[in-house]
């Protein structure tokens, strides 16, 4: 059964034009920053790196390469809007739309309930980032060759070249911390969907909250590991030669027991309001 | 099937259910009657277990809503008001997705509540394009999936017209006959409770103002027309003799209490007083609930 409700969330979930309507805003957005790196002159900076540090530049400018600098604006931009706006809307929009009333008219606890919203909030993540990195790779394979991977970071201090196949790893390695980072940010849209507000209300203090926390971070540097946000750029880290395992762990279980966090105050509110139209 | 005891239930400083006690026996078709804001929806929300009581206990099938929602909800069905589904989804997928949060439903059942509501043909439809009948059927098909024994309906005729309405009572009284559910029913709309309640009962902000039958109702000393040429004499009469209580548009009577028509009419005949008629004026539950409602609860 509880399988059964997964399925169905899901079902919900994707039977609605807007989530399709996102993808596809990725899409075009990756397609529109491809042809940018194309026909403009934007790698330039990366280029010069990659000559001081004694690499040849074009062997480098390839699809990994360009899949993974169109990630940057993305992840900044996009993808917190895009998980805000489904993690507002798992509870908020069924309460405001009066499905909930429905659904709680039936033997189903609230927080069973909750928690298989919860986890069709991972599914769609998944699906999201992986989306998000498919899409990445063939959008810049249709200007860009496959060859070595590059990727240089100055405000991180990240500076990494591979040759493609160690690149492609790197490159899903950080796709699955990305889904972490698009789980804790949809979990922290979806704690607020559970409180008596608008679904808009919801997505709209994520992401405020989230915004302030980059702000606080950029404000104050030396405790920048102390706002989550922070760690939400870990799968940059990916692309270091020498992998810090350690810090990588350290902030996927910081942002895991955030999102668990808002898993539990979620529950709690929940439980606690009285559901009417 | 259903028992309120003491049930108190305040949203912030407003009291939305006073002290509301209610007992709902198996296999009777219930009303809850009152005005919008009385309270009834906030009752059924307790009753479900998606309003949390600030004192007293809900019962539903036996088991406390509070302590064990499960076990209480597992054979109830529910309509709301206004019937909401995921409208960019079918009948059918709408019908699925709701019997999972009950039991593992197999498809031959969702066909037959489907067949039984009458939806058949429609079911692989999007809800959107349903007709708000349409929907209250479908509303009601997903209230029979886990084959209930109890159906508890919110307004179920609101936004219906007149057809629909007729429709969804015929329905409300078949499930009745031959299903035998126990049926609560809520309603601002007096002559469907009187057409289709058994028993009802009238909340007036948030308290139990009533209960009892619609029979009890209709039988209950009320007006009596007279006819007589005389009007004012007869009734003067009639007041010494202690039969009435009041007169009114020199037509009516009111009987005093454990007095009967025929004593009236012995009674004036003896004077020597003509008779035409005298019968008694049977209640309808409108004038009564309208009576209830003029009279400000009791503190």
């Amino acid at each position: 059964m509880f399988i059964a409700q997964i399925k169905n969330e899901l079902g919900k979930l994707f039977g609605k034009k807007r989530t399709y309507l996102g993808f596809g805003i990725l899409l075009a957005t990756q397609f529109l920053i491809s042809t940018l790196f194309r026909y403009t002159h934007v790698t330039r900076p990366l280029e010069r790196v990659l000559e001081g540090n004694g690499y040849a530049a074009t062997p480098c400018l390839s699809v990994l390469t360009i899949a993974t600098y169109m990630l940057i604006p993305l992840n900044d931009l996009l993808l917190p809007l895009f998980a805000a706006l489904i993690g507002g809307d798992l509870v908020a929009k069924e309460a405001e739309d009066g499905t909930l009333r429905m659904i709680l008219s039936r033997p189903i606890s609230r927080v069973r309930l909750l928690v298989t919203k919860w986890l069709a909030g991972f599914v769609f993540s998944t699906v999201l980032i992986g989306l998000l990195g498919l899409f990445g790779l063939v959008c810049a394979g249709i200007y860009f060759p496959w060859g070595k991977f590059a990727y240089w970071n100055p405000v991180l201090d990240i500076f990494g070249v591979f040759d493609g196949g160690t690149g492609l790893q790197r490159y899903l390695l950080a796709h699955l911390l990305m889904v972490a980072e698009a789980f804790f940010i949809l979990s922290l849209a979806f704690m607020f969907s559970c409180f008596n507000i608008k679904p808009a209300a919801a997505t709209i203090l994520a992401l405020s909250l989230l915004f302030a926390s980059v702000i606080m971070e950029k404000l104050f540097r030396d405790y920048q590991d102390w706002f989550p946000t922070w760690h939400t750029h870990v799968w940059q880290w990916f692309f270091l030669e020498h992998v810090p395992w350690w810090q990588v762990g350290e902030s996927a279980c910081i942002l895991a027991g955030f999102t668990a966090t808002f898993l539990v105050v979620g529950c709690m509110v929940f439980q606690m309001r009285d559901i009417k139209t | 099937m259903i028992e309120l005891r003491n049930v108190i239930k305040k949203f912030g400083g407003r009291m939305a259910v006073d002290d509301l006690s209610l007992t709902v026996p198996p296999g009777e078709i219930f009303g809850l009657l009152g005005h919008n804001g009385a309270g009834k929806s906030t009752a059924i929300g307790m009753m479900l277990g998606q309003v949390w009581p600030t004192s007293g206990s809900v019962f539903v099938c036996g088991h406390d809503v509070t302590a064990h929602r499960h076990a209480a909800l597992l054979k109830v069905g529910a309509i709301f008001e206004t019937p909401v589904f995921y409208d960019y989804l079918s009948g059918w997928r709408n019908l699925k997705i709701l019997s999972a949060y009950s039991a593992p439903t197999p498809p031959e059942r969702i066909r037959t509540v489907i067949d039984w509501v009458g939806l058949t043909g429609r079911e692989h439809s999007k809800v959107r394009t349903y007709s708000h009948g349409m929907r209250s059927r479908l509303a009601l098909a997903q209230a029979l999936l886990p084959r209930p024994e109890l159906l508890i309906l919110d307004e179920p005729g609101d936004g219906l017209d007149p057809e629909g309405m007729h429709e969804m009572r015929r329905m409300i009284l078949r499930l009745h006959r031959e299903l035998g559910l126990t049926i609560l029913l809520s309603s601002h709309l007096l002559n469907e409770v009187e057409q289709l309640c058994t028993r009802f009962a009238v909340l007036q902000q948030g308290r139990k103002v009533f209960e009892g039958t619609v029979a009890e109702v209709r039988t209950a000393p009320g007006k009596v027309l007279l006819k007589t040429p005389d009007f004012a004499a007869a009734t003067a009469l009639l007041r010494d003799r202690g039969l009435i209580t009041g007169a009114a548009e020199k037509r009516f009577i009111t009987l005093a209490a454990g007095r009967s028509t025929a004593e009236v009419a012995r009674a004036l005949v003896s004077a020597g007083l003509l008779v035409e008629g005298i019968w008694q004026q049977e209640q309808s539950v409108e004038d009564f609930y309208l009576s209830l409602v003029k009279t400000p609860p009791r503190n």
